[in-house]
């Protein structure tokens, strides 16, 4: 019977530990930022339906929905070297180059599904809201500052909070390209020391803390959220 | 760009079937991994959405803390704990099978969650139905619950399939040779044509998850989908 020794999370194991969760939030927090910023934009104009900009906007959210994230990181990864100017990848080594692929990687990957997300809660905004704003006078700033962001954000943001979580957890392929996460350094510990099931299992609830943390504070935001919500019934 | 490299008889065939006959690999190996494992996890999904649904509250409970804790974990991780923890319990699993275990257990959880919302959607007037029709539970179940969710859950199911589809590519994190290694290989050898080589891979995946979306669309055929899943209702 295999004998547990606990003591591998205290110490220099716990330490490595402790530099991979940190890793992995940083990891989450950046790819998270470039995912709304991308996920924005594509989804407004996949909303907005301008002729020419159609079939890329179809192009650049099915592909990204319909390939592996591990897949898209290893890509971005490999290519790097053979698309970017030699001068910026330079550049890029001084900042872990690995760190910036994954984070480039993952933030297009989620970009995708953001995407989607904004263009549903959108399209699920009434026309007459957008005419009701015009008909009061609303200019263009003032439309989307008081009728359309509080709708949207309201309908997307349980949906958002889901992406997010998805997100974290993909932050765990990293280790395919060698960075330091938290998953990476469970492995690492595993081969220093043999003792891979204690170190999989403080990682297991490293990720279950984080991601129910988040799950949580979505759903309070959702019930905040509603709580205003009026109807003409 | 020089893709002549990388389309090689012998690269394409790696790609597709791996070294078949001494073993499956590739594209094969893949889509073999991916319909094993929707159809398992399929039915996982099912007992676990359905026992949350309307088991006995203990069992409630526990299908929902499978729940939880199985979505709120990475498949990475799971592939890591179902390879390499069991060794150490005396246990050698193939990686195919330490890698279909992880998949079925993680999208399970999902699709149980999928199940369970779309029982939640039945019509409470489909079920007054059934009972003033004088429906044993089991009857109401079978008969009008379990199809009618079924078919309600058809377009989130596709969407997790092929989720299930993407994360095959993990297994090759353990050293699985399923099209993802086989790339990894191809590139390994060359060493001079990287964005041709997951390029391919990239495109590969794009065309097996547009096949699965396209496939799940002739189950939104309503009498097609009775006939094969329902088979056993009353028409």
């Amino acid at each position: 019977m295999y004998q547990f020794d606990w003591s591998i999370l205290w110490g220099e194991g716990g330490r490595l530990l402790l530099d991979g969760a940190l890793v992995t939030l940083e990891l989450a927090a950046l790819s998270l930022v470039l995912a709304l910023v991308l996920g924005f934009l594509f989804g407004v104009l996949r909303w907005s339906q301008i002729g020419p900009l159609k079939p890329l906007c179809w192009f650049y959210v099915e592909f990204l929905r319909n390939t592996p994230p591990l897949v898209q990181i290893l890509f971005w990864y490999f290519s790097a070297t053979v698309i970017l100017p030699a001068g910026l990848i330079l550049v890029l080594r001084d900042y872990g180059f690995q760190f910036v692929a994954v984070v480039f990687a993952l933030g297009l990957y989620h970009s995708g599904f953001v995407a989607e997300i904004v263009r549903g809660g959108l399209n699920a905004i009434p026309r007459g809201q957008y005419e009701a704003a015009e008909a009061i006078g609303f200019g263009f700033f003032q439309s989307v500052r008081y009728v359309l962001l509080p709708q949207l954000l309201r309908i997307i943001a349980p949906s958002l909070v889901n992406e997010s979580v998805s997100l974290i957890k993909n932050t765990s392929l990293a280790l395919a390209i060698g960075v330091a996460d938290i998953t990476y350094q469970a492995r690492y510990i595993d081969y220093a020391s043999f003792r891979g099931v204690e170190a999989l299992t403080a990682v297991t609830l490293f990720y279950l803390v984080v991601c129910t943390t988040i799950a949580a504070v979505g759903h309070l935001l959702q019930r905040r959220l509603s709580r205003h919500r009026r109807t003409a019934a | 760009m020089n893709w002549t490299l990388v389309f090689t008889e012998n690269n394409l065939r790696r790609l597709l079937i791996g070294d078949w006959p001494k073993a499956l690999g590739g594209v094969a190996l893949t889509v073999e991994l991916s319909l094993i494992g929707i159809v398992l996890a399929t039915l996982l999904g099912f007992l676990v959405g359905y026992l949350r649904f309307a088991g006995p509250r203990p069992v409630r409970w526990a299908a929902g803390g499978y729940v939880e804790l199985l979505r709120n974990i990475p498949l990475l991780v799971l592939i890591f704990w179902a390879y390499f923890a069991p060794p150490y319990f005396g246990l050698e699993p193939t990686k195919f099978s330490s890698v279909l275990v992880a998949i079925v257990l993680f999208n399970a959880a999902y699709i149980a969650e999928v199940v369970r919302s779309g029982l939640l959607s039945v019509p409470a007037g489909q079920i007054e139905a059934a009972r003033a029709m004088g429906m044993s539970s089991l009857q109401l179940a079978l008969y009008v619950m379990l199809p009618v969710a079924a078919y309600n859950t058809i377009p989130a199911m596709t969407g997790r399939y092929i989720t299930l589809l993407k994360g095959t590519s993990l297994a090759f994190l353990i050293g699985l040779s399923e099209v993802t290694e086989i790339g990894r290989q191809i590139n390994n050898r060359l060493l001079t044509a990287p964005v041709e080589v997951y390029a391919t891979l990239l495109a590969i995946y794009f065309c097996l998850n547009r096949s699965l979306s396209a496939g799940m669309r002739l189950f939104e055929d309503r009498r097609r989908f009775n006939r094969i899943f329902c088979f056993w209702a009353p028409r």
